[in-house]
């Protein structure tokens, strides 16, 4: 592990008095409890936590804006934290400070049906959005595995398992109400679907990870809920055939939904924790959105083509339950996984290529991946040339996680050797630092450095962080 | 973070023009350097062509080599340097400034690969938009967002600007298909943004450049994405006896979930100042006009226009008549892209906006600008990309007559006020410039101001790059610009527009 685990010693000192006005803001929305911090101290990574000094439960924009006003004044730390669901330790107080948990600011604030829009506060989670569209006819598509609130989600760039046609949180987030270092808000854009006003702020802060700003409001895109949908699973006989029907599905420009793949390892541990009976080989799993006719046509055509690469015939879901079920045993698979070697913790890899090198990257560490001392399973977005590796260690082996981490890092060598990138959707938090350099170049990690610099001179906002500079984190 | 006043200004006293001319003749070959008032003329503005001014000197680098070379030169030097594609803009974007060098990348027009198995072309940023598709047609690919100026203006422009075009509504606009650009720094740093890859990790260093306008940047290279021609695509003329009803078929549209490939308005005003020059057979009776167009394999597209065809019915469509055949389809849209040659037939100056708002204003903004029509006395012509909400009122006067020049002016403020009171923007795809510097004051305010300034002196702490534009200080905040076209006098008037 990487992991700055004398992180005490990066801890700024907390001016005395520092917490008296906060306690008398807040009163109990204010809490140095230990259990408090420490459930604001760690995500779902494995890292050890690294607790704030305290943590504040937010109610309104002005609040989180007062709140940055006082951090910025006393150079102390303020990480913004939504449901703490992230993988790669974003929210983990690294220096300490003040987290301020926006799960409190959860009210859908208006739903534009015939703009396609929808303005909630940053607390409001994917579900509780997709339960407030339930009667209007519309969804908002994107769906990381955790049930994650729509802030982390933009702080994040998140995507889901329906990137490949619907794009990521790069492309649906509309505009964003931002609380900056200083304690201003500002408002990124307007509901309009295009503007060349002035620079494209609010990708600027999509991604940032908490760097740049907070971020209390998000208006995202909403899509109709497509007139038919249905899903199939196709069987293969071996993973590079499965892989390949993927490659020629993007390249023919089929509009699939959904396009996720799972090895045998990953199909297996599903079956155990989602009670299926799927087939244990590699296999794909699909989803067609659009027009009855256009389903059944680009049924047809994705069927041609797994077929001449050897896959089986499809297995249909076409019964919403019984999509509902094989799409939840699929977001499950990260903890079905985890079962495949009781009492082990998991470390998860996010490389993404280019779709024409998915075949050659996929294999390649399958290969090495066979060699290890550990149980491993792979499951991706393979549509978007997104795959993840869990590999399933033992706690308790310290060669075990010195093997993953090697194992992981020659894997994100192959990837950016391929113009791919070293994480395709988890964010770079604190494991992914070290991979930046070599992914961007020096220049533009200076360029990403003078963008935090301008707006958040005293550094305060969530340090340490993205950036591999200065704060002694390797 | 108060960068306003801080923001880094471009009138150099310690400025050396004649240092860095001496600098470049040792580098840059002379037949890249033009200073001859005769050469130089054809730079003095873009496409909007109100604002000129004369640059004292014309680079035309033809590789990044010497790209760096002149930007490290104008740093040296403390000049600033102004960046020009092909001079298409329609803000200003391009205009010289008067104590600065202009650097053309016209002749860094070369593609370098096109990749059909990962659908991404790589190509240097003087690539004509059109030339991209051209080169891609061999492997039935396309580059999708296409500016009505698309057979002229460069990639490099389009990532400036980020362009869109009549089929960004399904597509998107340039930064949603531009996966990678090489740029190069004020500080002669050479720098990869963006990637390949879906996603890439950290700031999005590639969503602030597109569309900065030249101010944070020089692109030398760009990796675009390709995609499928569709086997098909067939456009929906409809007609309808009202404004307002034509709105609201468009939202019907969308709200049907219906995203089409292009969803195109023209008031009665536009069509008959179109339908002679063009001959397009438009519904001179109709109140108003749309363009729907389906793309995709044949059955997808003829169960889209069924669909779209219902949706207009219901919507009181008067007429509805459906594209028979390519040729008919491109003389729909001929129309349409031909409207702003058509204006200059019909009046003696025009100006035109490009205020976007939410969709389902759509109606009520429209009627509202048939009633300012009498109020301020002057006649206003509506073409727009009316999926998107973005307008293009072309409100038509005569500037021999000086209180209508006046009158002109108000209705379009009127106008933009409106769009940004409903929550839209003053400029939905042709950029700020100095065009409507002025405006950013309405639509902005000083927090968002000072956050573009920051991202500016992130880029470029020497405000040397295309100064003066884009981002207005806090003492200009006070008035309003406008696009004005006097006599048709507009920079290639036979280049279709919007």
């Amino acid at each position: 592990m990487n992991a700055p685990v004398a992180g005490q010693n990066l801890r700024r000192p907390i001016p005395d008095g520092f917490f008296d006005p906060i306690a008398q803001k807040f009163g109990s929305r204010f809490s140095s409890a230990h259990a408090v911090r420490e459930h604001h101290g760690r995500d779902e990574s494995p890292y050890p936590p690294m607790l704030p000094d305290g943590v504040v439960f937010a109610s309104s924009t002005e609040e989180v804006a007062w709140l940055a006003r006082h951090c910025n004044q006393h150079r102390v730390p303020l990480i913004p934290y939504g449901v703490g669901s992230s993988l790669e330790g974003h929210l983990l107080a690294v220096q300490g400070g003040v987290s301020v948990d926006l799960s409190g600011m959860n009210e859908v604030v208006s739903i534009n049906a015939e703009d396609l829009t929808a303005t909630v506060q940053a607390g409001v989670t994917r579900k509780q959005l997709n339960e407030a569209l339930r009667d209007t006819g519309l969804f908002f598509p994107i769906d990381p595995g955790a049930d994650a609130s729509l802030g982390g989600m933009s702080a994040t760039r998140a995507s889901g398992t329906n990137a490949v046609r619907y794009g990521t949180m790069r492309e649906n987030v509309m505009t964003l109400k931002v609380v900056t270092a200083d304690g201003r808000v500002i408002d990124t854009a307007n509901r309009a679907r295009k503007s060349s006003a002035g620079y494209d702020l609010t990708r600027v802060f999509v991604g940032s990870e908490g760097t740049l700003g907070i971020i209390t409001e998000v208006t995202v895109r909403l899509y109709p809920q497509p007139e038919a949908i249905s899903a199939a699973i196709c069987n293969f006989p071996a993973l590079e055939s499965a892989v390949q029907s993927v490659i020629e599905i993007i390249q023919m420009g089929i509009p699939v939904a959904r396009v996720e793949f799972m090895d045998t390892a990953a199909v297996k541990a599903t079956n155990a924790y989602s009670k299926l009976t799927l087939r244990e080989s590699p296999l794909l799993l699909f989803e067609f959105h659009g027009s009855a006719a256009a389903v059944r046509e680009q049924a047809e055509a994705v069927q041609g083509i797994t077929h001449d690469n050897g896959g089986m015939d499809f297995e249909w879901a076409d019964r919403p339950e019984d999509r509902n079920r094989l799409w939840t045993a699929r977001h499950n698979a990260y903890f079905a996984g985890l079962q495949l070697r009781p009492g082990c913790r998991a470390s998860t890899t996010d490389v993404c290529v280019p779709i024409s090198q998915l075949a050659r990257c996929v294999t390649e560490t399958a290969a090495e991946l066979d060699r290890a001392s550990f149980p491993y399973t792979i499951v991706g977005h393979v549509g978007d040339g997104n795959f993840h590796v869990l590999m399933l260690l033992d706690p308790d082996d310290s060669s075990e996680w010195e093997e993953s981490e090697r194992l992981n890092q020659n894997l994100v060598r192959r990837a950016i050797s391929m113009d791919g990138t070293c994480t395709g959707e988890h964010g770079v938090g604190l494991h992914k630092m070290e991979f930046m350099l070599a992914e961007h170049g020096q220049d533009a990690l200076d360029l990403m450095q003078s963008l935090k610099q301008a707006f958040d001179p005293n550094n305060i906002l969530n340090p340490g962080k993205i950036i591999p500079v200065a704060v002694g984190v390797k | 973070m108060s960068l306003t006043e801080t923001m880094p200004m471009a009138v150099q006293a310690d400025s050396d023009f004649d240092g860095l001319m001496t600098r470049l003749g040792q580098t840059i070959p002379r037949h890249c350097i033009l200073s001859r008032v005769e050469d130089t003329r054809p730079y003095e503005c873009d496409g909007l062509s109100l604002y000129r001014t004369l640059p004292p000197v014309v680079v035309l680098p033809e590789n990044e080599a010497q790209i760096i070379d002149v930007l490290n030169a104008c740093r040296q030097f403390q000049v600033p340097i102004v960046a020009r594609g092909a001079g298409t803009g329609l803000s200003g974007g391009a205009m010289p400034h008067a104590r600065g060098i202009l650097m053309g990348t016209a002749k860094l027009n070369k593609i370098l690969k096109i990749d059909p198995v990962s659908a991404t072309a790589v190509v240097q940023p003087g690539v004509r938009n059109l030339a991209i598709s051209e080169a891609a047609a061999a492997h039935g690919l396309y580059y999708a967002p296409d500016p009505s100026s698309q057979i002229a203006c460069s990639i490099g422009g389009n990532i400036a600007e980020n362009s869109g075009g009549v089929h960004c509504l399904k597509y998107g606009l340039t930064v949603h298909n531009v996966l990678r650009a090489r740029v190069v720094t004020i500080d002669g740093e050479v720098v990869e943004l963006g990637s390949e890859a879906p996603d890439c990790p950290g700031l999005d260093l590639l969503a602030a450049f597109v569309g900065s306008e030249g101010m944070l940047g020089i692109v030398t290279e760009a990796t675009v994405r390709l995609i499928p021609k569709p086997a098909r695509a067939q456009v929906i003329m409809a007609s309808f006896s009202s404004v307002e009803s034509a709105g609201k078929a468009v939202t019907d549209v969308i709200a049907a979930g219906i995203i089409p490939a292009g969803l195109e308005m023209m008031d009665k005003r536009a069509v008959h100042m179109v339908e002679p020059f063009v001959k397009a057979g438009y519904d001179l009776d109709a109140q108003a006009i749309l363009l729907c167009e389906s793309d995709g394999t044949p059955e997808e597209v003829e169960d889209e226009i069924a669909r779209m065809q219902t949706v207009f019915q219901v919507a009181g469509a008067t007429r509805l008549q459906v594209s028979g055949s390519e040729h008919e389809r491109l003389l729909f849209w001929a129309g349409r892209k031909n409207a702003f040659p058509a204006a200059g037939r019909m009046s003696p100056d025009y100006y035109c906006m490009d205020g976007t708002i939410p969709r389902r204003h759509l109606a009520r903004v429209l009627s509202a600008i048939e009633q300012m029509e009498d109020e301020y006395g002057l006649r206003c012509a509506n073409v727009f990309h009316a999926g998107d909400g973005n307008l293009h009122p072309l409100i038509m006067f005569d500037s021999n007559q000086p209180d209508e020049v006046d009158r002109a002016e108000k209705f379009g403020a009127a106008i933009l006020e409106l769009c940004v009171q409903v929550g839209g923007t003053v400029t939905g795809e042709h950029g700020v410039g100095i065009e409507k510097i002025n405006q950013m004051c309405v639509q902005f305010g000083r927090e968002e101001l000072d956050a573009f300034s920051a991202v500016k002196s992130a880029f470029d702490t020497s405000g040397l790059l295309n100064p003066e534009k884009v981002i207005p200080t806090l003492a200009r905040c006070a008035e309003y610009g406008k696009m004005h076209v006097h006599d048709g006098d507009i920079r290639f008037p036979g280049l279709p527009r919007f």
